[in-house]
């Protein structure tokens, strides 16, 4: 999830004049309006997602017309072999019957057989959805918390020496590609590299023949775990960090910090009880919008640490192609991208009203 | 302020966890690093690194080669084959007797044979697992062509089993299929088994199988598998307690783990860690010539084969066999060996590698696969390809070539290397060409399609030839025929081959089709493959390599090196020293956890001082 740190991008209008505590009441929308408004939302959102399963049906069948042939390549010989394979992945349909078949699947979040695993995908999807969810989602808390600290102190102490030392080492960290970042940290700390010792294990997500509930099995996952979520914690830090910066520095020349302070609260209250509050706007958007790459993992980052995840599963079905495991897994992508997109319009119309028009 | 206080102490509470946390996990890595390390003095697991999964454990779905060495451990075949040369060998069958007119196989199957849960493993269980093939569907799909033109399997009782055939088969005995027990499959139906996974519900409930290992744990696609030894093994007991098999999305990371210890085996590595690694000590390194080769395939005429009218659009001059043939002598075998593959391999001659002695061709000359542009050159203008005004090669006719599309594979940079040598080696034969390179299922399309001229790719060769020479058939075209190479001399011999009861018989028809196929030149092999294998072999010894000499050591046809390896030292009679992979000893471990300690301090204290800056503040 490198998106480009496009800082006016989540700089709403709104910021940039009077805090939304002190708009007036009188202009806010009036409730059926507001009603229009969420609905709207909700339509457009479902509409994507229909958009979404239609493409995903037709596109893996451009993509490749004949899955059977990478299928059987060497193993089946006689006609009647081939269509043994055909009709085992229920090929043999006309097309307008697969994509019903396709579409209850959908409904029914079943999502059909996997070509290469010969399972329910849902399964196989299940089983790889919490090391990712682990992975990305405690990166991404990690570097929302630092990062907004870290850019909290870097405005409030703007051209300072830790303001100079956060920006740069956050903006190196980000342009580094993940997983060349993923592999220093892993040389440095697994391998015995220059005589460091070895801290941490050599990729993967347990030590085979632990048992994954188990209390030793948990503690063992979560030193698995380290090194890959300190890497997006880093990479993912400087999103976090640049966003509140800007938005924090656009807050500290406004009227109300003066008050504040003639209020006579001291410089650290002034910052976290006023200036930080209405500087996390824009931060709130990104961080809603993040939310939903979680699920799409972290593709390079499953690899350099062999972490069974679901960006792994969808490369290795790739290859095949694994159509149904393809279709199951990005639609789960996009829904959760469209979902997280509604969630943050929506939260953004709760905290600043006039949205809602 | 209490609710900033409440706040910050939220900040603590996580920092005392996550100190805790991670000083709890140190403390089970190591607990479990003494454990692992315990277990190895009196039942060594021997761990094997590979970068690729299985897809199956229900030998009727798999197609990967990992997934074939999971049923090797878990399952008995009734033939098994030689380390050798991979001839055939008595395993389950004791010995088996064919009737004069070749039309009747018997098998003796060995007595006292036990499935992993106690029950016993009767021709029964063989002839069931061949009828679920024979009946057709998904089982049928996997393994039906080893059992072509049989029509009947029995098992007129315990220890025989009859197969039947409508016309005589020279590929028997090659039947390598994993032999299931029917009273756990018959549960199965037909309809089911195609999403049967076959897995361990628990380590306590295993697989059942009459391998040499049980499968406990692991699930198609995962990232670990575990096998521990079933005890009594009718083939010899295993010196190793447990095999895991663990899987490494990335090839450094792999060779990492072997150099650190990690694991005991590193399958399929590339030539270059092989190279790396044969200098570290303890371990070796090599890179074991599989049955297999690469070559350079041409369009030699695809047609639609419902209608008879051509199909796609291949370049004029690669449909006539005089212009193929003579480019045989324009690639330079061993260089694409020394370059391309980085030394690992071996210039390739026919489709039969020399590893199957008896049906080998052996070049008649030293001169057969020599590399000679001049004589190329002299082919090229005899057979009416002269050189044009641009300098570039035209058609008899005088009509230009134009550019030979040439089509790599991109998930193989062997592949797009060799590519590159042969285009300019074109060149130097005065022909032009663009090389492209597509993603292997993409490719497939595009061959059963006829859109190419050229392209780059391999076949493993089985230890019968049957299925390899089957691809060069005219019925094969559009299925596995990737040449789309149809020769009627060439079909007679096949089936002649097929139907010959005579080894010494069939093996020379054998070498007549490889003359044929050399004259013809649908494909120019270019390299015999090599399979790059590293070990710890100051902890294991006994491997045999398949073929003998110089083949790999696993991932082979059958088991036998899983019961061979033992750790070293032990075969003779010294007690073997394993050493403890991980070797963070207590002092290395309590300047970890002392650094933790002392960055949980100074992030609580960091939050004293700032309490004590806004102290002022607080009511």
């Amino acid at each position: 999830m490198s998106h480009p740190v496009d800082v006016a991008a989540y700089q709403p209008e709104s910021t940039s004049s009077a805090p939304p505590d002190g708009s007036d009441p009188a202009s806010r929308p009036s409730r059926a309006a507001s009603w229009r408004w969420f609905g709207r939302k909700v339509a457009g959102s479902t509409a994507t997602l229909g958009f979404i399963v239609v493409v995903n049906f037709f596109l893996f069948r451009v993509i490749n017309k004949h899955p059977e042939r990478t299928l059987a390549r060497g193993r089946a010989k006689t006609p009647e072999q081939i269509q043994a394979v055909i009709e085992k992945y229920g090929l043999d349909k006309p097309l307008p019957e697969q994509f019903f078949v396709y579409l209850k699947n959908i409904v029914t979040l079943d999502f059909g057989d996997s070509y290469q695993y010969s399972q329910s995908v849902r399964g196989l999807m299940l089983d790889r959805l919490w090391p990712t969810l682990v992975l990305v989602g405690t990166s991404t808390i990690l570097s929302i918390l630092i990062g907004v600290w870290i850019g909290t102190i870097a405005a409030w102490n703007r051209g300072r020496t830790f303001d100079g030392v956060s920006t740069t080492s956050t903006i190196t960290l980000y342009s580094m590609p993940e997983w060349w970042l993923g592999l220093i940290l892993f040389l440095i700390f697994s391998t015995g590299f220059a005589g460091m010792p070895r801290m941490f294990p050599l990729g993967g997500l347990k030590t085979i023949g632990t048992d994954a509930w188990s209390v030793n099995g948990v503690v063992d996952q979560a030193w698995h775990l380290v090194l890959p979520v300190l890497t997006l914690t880093l990479a993912y830090l400087a999103e976090y960090s640049l966003i509140m910066r800007s938005a924090l520095l656009d807050e500290m020349g406004e009227d109300y910090l003066q008050t504040a302070r003639a209020k006579g609260l001291n410089d650290i209250l002034v910052r976290r009880r006023h200036a930080t509050r209405n500087a996390l706007l824009p931060v709130v958007t990104l961080v809603s919008l993040n939310l939903g790459f979680i699920v799409s993992g972290a593709i390079t980052i499953e690899t350099v640490f062999s972490i069974p995840g679901l960006g792994l599963l969808t490369t290795d079905a790739l290859r095949i192609p694994d159509i149904p495991m393809l279709q199951g897994t990005f639609f789960v992508f996009s829904a959760s991208v469209v979902i997280a997109n509604l969630i943050s319009n929506l939260l953004y119309g709760f905290l600043d009203p006039r949205v809602r028009i | 302020m209490t609710r900033t206080g409440l706040r910050s102490s939220r900040v603590t509470a996580a920092a005392a966890a996550t100190t805790l946390l991670m000083g709890a996990a140190l403390w089970g890595a190591t607990t479990t690093a003494q454990a692992k390390s315990a277990q190895a003095a009196d039942d060594a697991t021997f761990t094997i690194g590979m970068t690729n999964e299985v897809d199956s454990f229900n030998p009727f779905n798999g197609i990967e080669a990992e997934s074939y060495e999971a049923w090797a451990l878990m399952y008995d075949y009734m033939i098994s084959y030689s380390a050798k040369d991979m001839s055939p060998k008595p395993s389950l069958a004791t010995s088996w007797d064919t009737s004069a007119d070749g039309l009747t196989w018997t098998f003796h199957i060995r007595e006292g044979v036990k499935w992993s849960d106690g029950e016993p493993l009767t021709a029964k269980d063989i002839a069931y697992t061949y009828n679920r093939i024979l009946d057709g569907g998904p089982e049928s799909a996997s393994w039906g062509s080893y059992l072509i033109s049989v029509t009947d399997i029995t098992a007129p009782d315990d220890k025989t089993v009859v197969l039947t055939l409508k016309k005589p088969n020279a590929t028997l005995p090659l039947l390598p299929m994993p032999i299931v027990p029917e009273h756990i499959w018959k549960d199965v139906s037909e309809k089911d088994v195609k999403t049967y996974s076959n897995e361990p519900k628990s380590a306590d409930q295993p697989v059942v199988g009459s391998g040499p290992f049980k499968l406990v744990e692991g699930k198609a696609g995962g990232s670990t598998y575990r096998f521990v030894r079933n005890d009594g093994y009718w083939g010899g007991e295993p010196k190793v307690g447990e095999i895991d098999m663990r899987v490494f999305k990335s090839e450094d990371t792999l060779v990492q783990s072997l150099k650190a210890g990690d694991i005991d085996f590193a399958e399929d590595i590339n030539a270059l860690q092989v190279k790396a690694l044969q200098g570290e000590p303890g371990i070796t390194a090599q890179e074991g010539s599989s049955p297999g080769y690469e070559e350079l395939a041409f369009n030699t005429g695809s047609v639609d084969l419902k209608t008879g009218k051509p199909l796609g659009d291949p370049n004029p001059a690669v449909l006539n066999k005089d212009f193929r043939f003579a480019l045989t002598f324009a690639i330079d075998r061993q260089k694409i060996v020394d370059k391309a593959y980085q030394g690992a391999g071996l210039a390739a001659q026919n489709i039969i590698p020399p590893a199957y002695k008896t049906y080998y061709w052996t070049p008649p000359s030293k001169d057969t696969y020599a590399y000679d542009p001049e004589k190329s050159k002299r082919l090229l203008d005899e057979a009416g390809f002269k050189v044009g005004a641009d300098g570039f090669r035209t058609m008899p006719d005088g009509s230009p070539i134009g550019k030979l599309r040439l089509y790599a594979r991109s998930d193989s940079e062997t592949s797009v290397s060799t590519m590159a040598f042969f285009q300019e080696w074109l060149k130097d034969v005065n022909i032009d060409s663009k090389v492209s390179s597509f993603e292997s299922s993409k490719l497939t399309n595009i061959i059963l399609d006829g859109e190419f001229d050229v392209f780059e790719w391999g076949w493993y060769v089985e230890p019968d030839p049957d299925s390899m020479l089957s691809y060069f058939t005219c019925a094969q075209r559009g299925n596995w025929s990737d040449s789309w190479y149809c020769n009627p001399t060439y079909d007679r011999l096949y089936k002649e081959q097929n139907a010959a009861t005579d080894d010494a018989k069939r093996a020379d028809i054998v070498k007549q089709m490889q003359q044929i196929l050399y004259d013809d030149a649908p494909y120019l092999n270019t390299v015999y493959d090599t399979i790059g294998e590293a070990y710890r072999s100051d902890r294991w010894e006994g491997f045999v390599p398949q073929p003998d000499p110089g083949g790999i050591l696993l991932f082979q046809y059958g088991h036998a090196n899983y019961i061979n390896m033992a750790p070293a030292g032990t075969s003779d009679g010294t007690p073997g020293q394993p050493q403890s992979s991980d070797e963070a000893g207590s002092g290395q471990v309590m300047i970890i956890l002392v650094a933790i300690v002392v960055a949980g301090a100074a992030v609580v204290g960091g939050w004293l001082m700032m309490r004590r800056r806004t102290a002022g503040d607080r009511e």
